[in-house]
């Protein structure tokens, strides 16, 4: 109640500033409402079906959640350096760093295709039980975030190597740059979740 | 001024992968126990905090927002917690 009396009658100051456009924040939002929805749907049938949610993580590969989320926190690190160069006008260097994300994304979605034929061959599927159907909702829903996230990045790059975006006016690269934060925060929350709480 | 918040950021992202590395390993060496759920939701609620604060760059924006975000970092830690403690009770009041 404090907080919104005191950003109302502040609203000139720079607290009402927002990181990339209203639009995003909307997206950013929704989808981590979405995430969280899956994070209680985890919850609750963690709680219902607590021998099978004991014993799920056991049979995942905890290298390739851990790998993966030293990527995804390594990518969020050059996406913020390269939001840094930009502002420091030297768009040449923001994009070398961009690369570095999208290379990131890239050996994420390849941990993560290995991780899923790994579970394959042990015969772990969506029905195998509720354990898994939830895991593979939530990774697989992850995993094509990751993609078009990666897509976005370069679509950004091209952006900035035509010109598009200057040290000046890019917001387009702050667009993606939170929403590319959110990727990472929600895969640090699946990371614990799925692969090492027992 | 550019250098250190280069620096900050630096810091930031060896905080970040070594919180990682020590509550992974934590969790592996040790049987799953109250201290260890702890831990990891500690982790999880500072690894969260630090992206929304400084890789999103909310500290100093939108007051709504920021708390918004910060707000899902104190949930989801609570709820592992919570959901360790009292397994049987959240279950109760879940069931159809």
């Amino acid at each position: 109640m404090e907080e919104l009396t005191f950003s109302a009658s502040d609203s000139n100051k720079k607290n009402t500033n927002i990181p990339g456009s209203l639009a995003i924040w909307a997206a950013i939002l929704a989808e981590m409402s979405e995430f969280a929805i899956m994070f209680i749907v985890y919850f609750i049938a963690k709680v219902h079906n607590p021998e099978i949610f004991a014993q799920g993580p056991l049979r995942l590969s905890t290298m390739a959640g851990a790998s993966n989320t030293l990527i995804m926190l390594t990518s969020s690190f050059f996406v913020v350096r390269g939001v840094i160069a930009m502002r420091a006008n030297k768009p040449d260097m923001c994009t070398r760093w961009l690369w570095g994300a999208v290379i990131s994304g890239g050996l994420y979605l390849i941990i993560k295709y290995f991780e899923y034929q790994w579970n394959t061959t042990q015969g772990l599927n969506t029905e195998t039980n509720i354990f898994y159907a939830v895991y593979y909702y939530v990774t697989f829903n992850h995993f094509l975030h990751v993609g078009w996230g990666s897509a976005a990045i370069i679509w950004v790059i091209f952006r900035i190597n035509t010109g598009v975006y200057t040290h000046k006016e890019h917001e387009g690269l702050l667009n993606i740059a939170v929403y590319w934060h959110m990727i990472d925060l929600a895969w640090i929350t699946i990371f614990p979740l799925l692969y090492v709480i027992h | 001024m550019k250098m250190t918040h280069i620096k900050v950021i630096n810091t930031l992202w060896i905080v970040l992968i070594l919180l990682t590395l020590f509550s992974t390993y934590m969790a592996e060496q040790s049987s799953p126990g109250l201290s260890s759920i702890i831990i990891m939701a500690l982790v999880l609620a500072i690894k969260g905090r630090i992206i929304v604060d400084y890789f999103m760059e909310l500290k100093h924006a939108n007051v709504v927002l920021r708390r918004l975000m910060q707000l899902y970092f104190y949930v989801i830690p609570a709820l592992i917690i919570l959901v360790y403690l009292f397994p049987d009770k959240i279950a109760k009041w879940t069931a159809l």
